[in-house]
């Protein structure tokens, strides 16, 4: 499957459109239920932190299938780069949650935008 | 508003009343009736969610009350046109402060309760969590409707999956104890203590087990003997409710 991506207003209460789309775009790519859930709080985590920086008018969400097995996901806020990525953020319980959900876990700018890169690898079926 | 509405209320002893309230008490308890049609009609909307109608026609009535409290008959708009919103409003309120799942269909709530039983019995089959696909078999749904009862499950409490049994209680009670001592902060993670202190007891666990431990929430599940999902939903509100209480005690 090529790139999804998505587009929604920079509300808390519309994250939940992306925990959608993430839902049905990692079944597809054959994850199993207990990995789905992990990307959706995974998704939740991104988005709170990223919806704590002030003026972000759009929360944009990018999935993408990896070529290795796993998909990368990378959400993006229209809002003011200066404080990201988050001080100390390897510190708090957010980044706790990310190395626990994701296989990787990146603050970083995109197109001087603060984003979260996310990476989830699968463990194919049958190899556990 | 529609022509629906519209009809269950006399619009001419409405305004009648309105004209009168400010001198006679009396008037507001004949808006009431007169608009009690309305409430009903509005309450029964929100009916098989969960709730009692009966609860509903009450929650209903205190939105109307604040309508009528708040009509200014002079702005030249139809009190039930004012008033519908109102009352929808208050309802939808009582909804969410009770954490029940408002746009929730019933037919997703069963499927999201079978889905829940499917995920339990795979899991113990497959030795891990199955796949959507292999739930879509399993219950003979579409894979579109194991996503839609997923995000139904999600869409906050289905009655019973939160409500924990009898067993559950006592297990979780009686194995929980032991991790509780565990519980290392990592460095610089001082200020979330208070927070998490606060916590009840299996929810502070749950956290533990998955984000410090590293177990899957299948593995949680078996172990503290309750739903897989019912796991996802305590993991979800409990870091919601520590975001709230961290960013509430920075800001």
């Amino acid at each position: 499957m090529s790139d999804v991506s998505v587009k929604v207003p920079a509300r808390p209460d519309v994250v939940h459109v992306l925990r959608s789309v993430i839902a049905s775009v990692a079944a597809r790519a054959e994850f199993t239920y207990d990995e789905i859930d992990d990307l959706r709080l995974a998704v939740d985590e991104a988005c709170a932190q990223l919806l704590s920086l002030d003026g972000g008018a759009g929360l944009t969400m990018i999935v993408r299938d990896l070529e290795t097995g796993g998909i990368e996901v990378l959400i993006s806020i229209d809002a003011e780069a200066a404080a990201w990525p988050p001080l100390g953020v390897e510190h708090t319980l957010g980044w706790q949650v990310f190395s626990a959900l994701a296989d990787e876990a990146r603050f970083e700018l995109v197109e001087g935008h603060p984003a979260v890169r996310l990476t989830k690898r699968r463990v194919p079926a049958g190899t556990i | 508003m529609g022509d629906r509405e519209e009809r269950l209320v006399d619009e001419a002893r409405s305004e009648e009343q309105f004209a009168r309230l400010r001198d006679d008490p009396g008037a507001r308890d004949e808006l009431v009736r007169l608009h009690y049609p309305l409430v009903e009609y509005l309450a029964r909307r929100f009916a098989g969610r969960g709730e009692p109608v009966e609860d509903l026609v009450q929650v209903a009535s205190i939105g109307l009350l604040k309508a009528i409290d708040r009509f200014d008959p002079e702005r030249g708009v139809k009190f039930s046109t004012y008033a519908t919103p109102t009352i929808i409003g208050e309802v939808k309120r009582h909804f969410r402060d009770k954490g029940w799942a408002m746009r929730v269909p019933r037919r997703l709530q069963e499927i999201g309760l079978h889905l829940s039983r499917v995920v339990a019995e795979m899991y113990q089959e497959l030795g891990r969590s199955p796949t959507v696909l292999e739930m879509a078999e399993r219950a003979g749904l579409s894979e579109e409707d194991v996503l839609e009862g997923m995000d139904a499950i999600h869409a906050h409490s289905i009655g019973s999956l939160d409500a924990p049994t009898d067993d559950e209680g006592q297990t979780t009670a009686s194995r929980l104890g032991a991790e509780d001592e565990t519980f290392e902060l990592l460095e610089g993670m001082a200020s979330l203590q208070p927070h998490l202190e606060k916590l009840p007891e299996r929810e502070r666990s749950i956290l533990y087990l998955r984000f410090f431990r590293g177990l899957t929430q299948s593995q949680i599940s078996e172990r503290l003997g309750i739903s897989q999902m019912h796991v996802s939903r305590i993991l979800s509100r409990t870091l919601r409710t520590l975001r709230e209480a961290v960013g509430a005690s920075e800001g």
